[in-house]
């Protein structure tokens, strides 16, 4: 029933917690990075772990949680803004079970667990996702927006289209557990 | 154009049986399985349409705020506190200071935190660029602004004629509903006035500008007896004459030299825009005010007949958790279709475009959905997977609805139905759902054998599909609590549309409660009489839509390989 989504061995490079990270991705500021365990990120996305807080110390950028998937070319950057006149970046955090469609750019502050977005979007800075809230494919949202928890979004500027069925987490959870399993080497190299 | 499987829920019919699904309409009965509830007490499914559904609480989707009930009615269903829509773009506004004297790159970020800066404030659209100062509204601090702002909202004319109505109305309304038996035909009529319908048919009675005005009330009967009951109350007379005082009602002189000078489409305001205000808005685009935002509400769900509760969120707003939550996954078996010809045609695309990235995928692609496609005079397989949500056995039963041959029976009795489906006929069963965690470990391992077994398995069928006729109907896998049943649909040669067709699915199951004895009087005990001992047996039954895809005509398939 379930087809299996291969990638070549190679390209991945899978990490004691089950991540998945392709080496066509492009990664900045790894020991700012978070991933939960289970996450995929695939080929061609920009990960931008760089842009940290000044100040000393270490500092999480982005943090991912478990079951996550940055689609192919995404771009995931943590917000910024000019506070009390000085220039800072933001953190981003990320809950589990989220999937992030091909092509979108994310620059959230928050992102909440069971979160679907979709395909060419643009997140924009210190948008607040709450859980199991979906963002359609094409959609535009613009900085400082909150998604409430289980609503449709869609559209440029994104608006509330729908509520979604009471049994969203579910479906979602059961859909990205299985999307990490689907994801496999090619058997001809094992 | 994936094969999918709808749930059917009767609410919309009278008898129990689905609508024919070629008709249009048959897709207003049928669901996802996941919107779909279940009552317990009534043992049937229930949908969203049939639901009676309850405000649980009240919250602005833009600061979360979970607004009281006792307040809702005073804020006018809108965020008081500092929330806004562009009511260009429909945006969030965000409140930003003015810049500050000479600082020249301010400007190119405006998105400041508010917390500091200068005074005036105005609202900012960071979409479109809107923002309030060009309409003159300006505030002196950053917070409390629908506070602020409810000055205005309230001295405007159309605002205090409104309030005097509501006055002028009150003792009506109130003899009305206490008297209502004594009056006949005003008591018919306000069986229907409940606060829901009311606003319902106000909301399309509005008086739109430039769209004629629509009246239900002047035709119906219950109408005109309306119209007779209103002349007991004495006149209203109205604070100023809406025409002479010229606030912005539409329509007038000055909208049409305004439409006559007008330069760009931006300057008029769409219908859109001026569709959500409250009072008569003008036409200029110009004079736009700020929107407070509409609240949202969680909801709970009943059942229609039982009045039992089948939803019921927890009181936070933000919270996705239910106190209750009765819904048809946790009982029906979910159900996914496939067509294994197509998988297979995908996998080989898959597999080729993974080893060779740079081979063209576009033609890649075609050659995927053609290879997939049902073509018409053929016979293909499909395997419908059954995953058990119960933590008990069951055994199911298919059975393809009789309503299939209703097309050929009304029109030609000549023609036969375009495809014929056959089921596996025999019962079988489906394991027990256990929890996740008991084999969640060698999960990935076993799936992974499996899975390579099935494509090669796939594969296999496919070749000799190709060859002879031979078709396997019934259990092709059993793993976990899924069980995988083939079966067949053979197209006529002259097929066309969407392969469709209504299947009832029947189940056992054994009984939770030791005396089922009220249930057993909806639900046909199968095995009542087996043993006393024995667990007690249930069946529930259930129509399903199943929609295979579109049939691709003979001479198409042909043309398209060559191209």
């Amino acid at each position: 029933m379930d087809v299996p989504i291969y990638y070549t061995r190679a390209e991945y490079i899978e990490t004691d917690t089950g991540n998945k990270v392709s080496r066509r991705a492009t990664i900045a500021g790894p020991q700012n990075i978070i991933l939960g365990g289970k996450t995929i990120i695939s080929s061609g996305a920009i990960i931008r772990g760089d842009l940290r807080r000044t100040g000393p110390g270490h500092a999480v950028v982005i943090s991912l949680g478990r079951y996550c998937l940055i689609g192919e070319g995404c771009v995931m950057r943590p917000p910024y803004k000019t506070y009390r006149g000085n220039f800072n970046y933001y953190p981003m955090k990320i809950g589990d079970h989220v999937h992030i469609g091909a092509n979108t750019i994310v620059e959230a502050a928050t992102i909440g667990n069971h979160v679907e977005i979709g395909k060419n979007c643009v997140i924009g800075k210190f948008t607040i996702i709450k859980d199991c809230a979906k963002i359609a494919d094409n959609t535009m949202i613009p900085p400082n927006t909150v998604i409430p928890a289980l609503s449709l979004f869609a559209g440029s500027p994104g608006r509330f289209v729908e509520d979604l069925p009471e049994s969203t987490q579910e479906m979602v959870e059961a859909q990205t557990k299985q999307y990490y399993t689907r994801f496999q080497p090619l058997p001809s190299e094992r | 154009m994936t094969p999918s499987i709808e749930y059917y829920c009767p609410c919309l019919a009278a008898s129990p049986h689905p609508p024919p699904p070629h008709l249009p309409s048959s897709t207003y009965s049928f669901h996802p399985l996941h919107n779909l509830f279940f009552c317990e007490e009534c043992d049937a499914v229930r949908c969203n349409r049939c639901v009676m559904v309850e405000v649980s609480g009240y919250y602005c989707p833009n600061c979360l705020f979970e607004v009281p009930s006792a307040s809702v009615r005073a804020e006018k269903n809108r965020c008081a506190r500092n929330c806004f829509h562009c009511p260009n773009c429909r945006n969030t506004l965000t409140v930003v200071p003015s810049d500050p004297p000479d600082d020249g790159d301010a400007r190119m970020s405006p998105i400041v935190s508010s917390t500091l800066g200068e005074p005036p404030f105005f609202l900012y659209c960071n979409h479109c660029r809107w923002d309030s100062a060009e309409v003159g509204i300006t505030f002196e601090k950053p917070t409390g602004l629908a506070a602020q702002l409810q000055k205005f909202e309230d001295s405007a004319p159309e605002s205090l004629e409104f309030e005097r109505l509501k006055e002028h109305f009150e003792p009506f309304l109130r003899a009305s509903s206490s008297s209502s038996s004594a009056l006949h035909s005003a008591a018919a009529h306000h069986v229907h006035t409940n606060p829901i319908t009311a606003a319902a048919s106000s909301a399309l009675a509005r008086d739109i500008p430039g769209v004629g005005k629509y009246n239900p009330l002047s035709r119906s009967r219950a109408g005109r007896d309306k119209h007779a009951h209103k002349n007991d109350i004495p006149d209203y007379k109205s604070r100023v004459e809406v025409a002479s005082a010229g606030i912005n009602a539409g329509g007038g002189e000055a909208d049409v030299d305004f439409m006559c000078r007008l330069e760009t489409m931006s300057e008029v305001a769409a219908l859109e825009q001026r569709w959500v205000s409250s009072w008569v808005a003008s036409l200029h685009s110009s004079d736009l005010k700020p929107l407070r935002i509409p609240l949202q509400s969680k909801k709970s769900k009943r059942c229609p007949s039982c009045r039992h509760i089948l939803i019921k969120p927890e009181q936070k707003a933000q919270s996705v958790r239910y106190k209750i939550k009765l819904v048809a996954a946790n009982y029906l078996p979910a159900i996914s279709v496939s067509l294994p010809h197509a998988q297979a045609a995908v996998e080989m695309m898959k597999r080729s475009t993974a080893l060779n990235k740079s081979a063209a995928a576009t033609t890649v692609d075609e050659h995927g959905a053609s290879a997939g496609a049902l073509l018409a005079g053929k016979t293909y397989s499909f395997h419908l997977a059954f995953t058990n949500p119960l933590y008990d056995p069951i055994q199911v039963r298919l059975k393809k609805a009789q309503m299939m041959q209703a097309p050929g029976a009304d029109g030609d009795k000549t023609r036969r139905p375009p495809f014929q489906v056959n089921l596996p006929s025999s019962p079988f069963p489906v394991a027990a759902f256990a929890e996740a965690w008991e084999y969640e470990d060698d999960e990935e391992v076993m799936f992974g054998l499996e899975e390579d077994e099935g494509d090669l398995d796939g594969m296999g069928r496919q070749q000799r599909d190709g060859r002879s006729k031979t078709r396997t109907l019934g259990v092709v896998e059993k793993r976990a609590n899924v069980t995988v049943v083939g079966g067949e649909v053979i197209l006529t040669k002259e097929a066309r549309g969407r392969v469709k067709f209504n299947m009832l699915v029947s189940y056992t199951y054994r009984s939770d409660d030791p005396d089922g004895a009220e249930e057993n009087v909806t639900g046909t005990p199968s095995r009542s009489h087996a043993s006393s001992k024995a667990p007690e047996l249930k069946n529930f039954s259930f129509y399903t839509v199943v929609d295979l895809g579109l049939i691709v005509p003979r001479e198409e398939s042909r043309i398209d390989p060559d191209i």
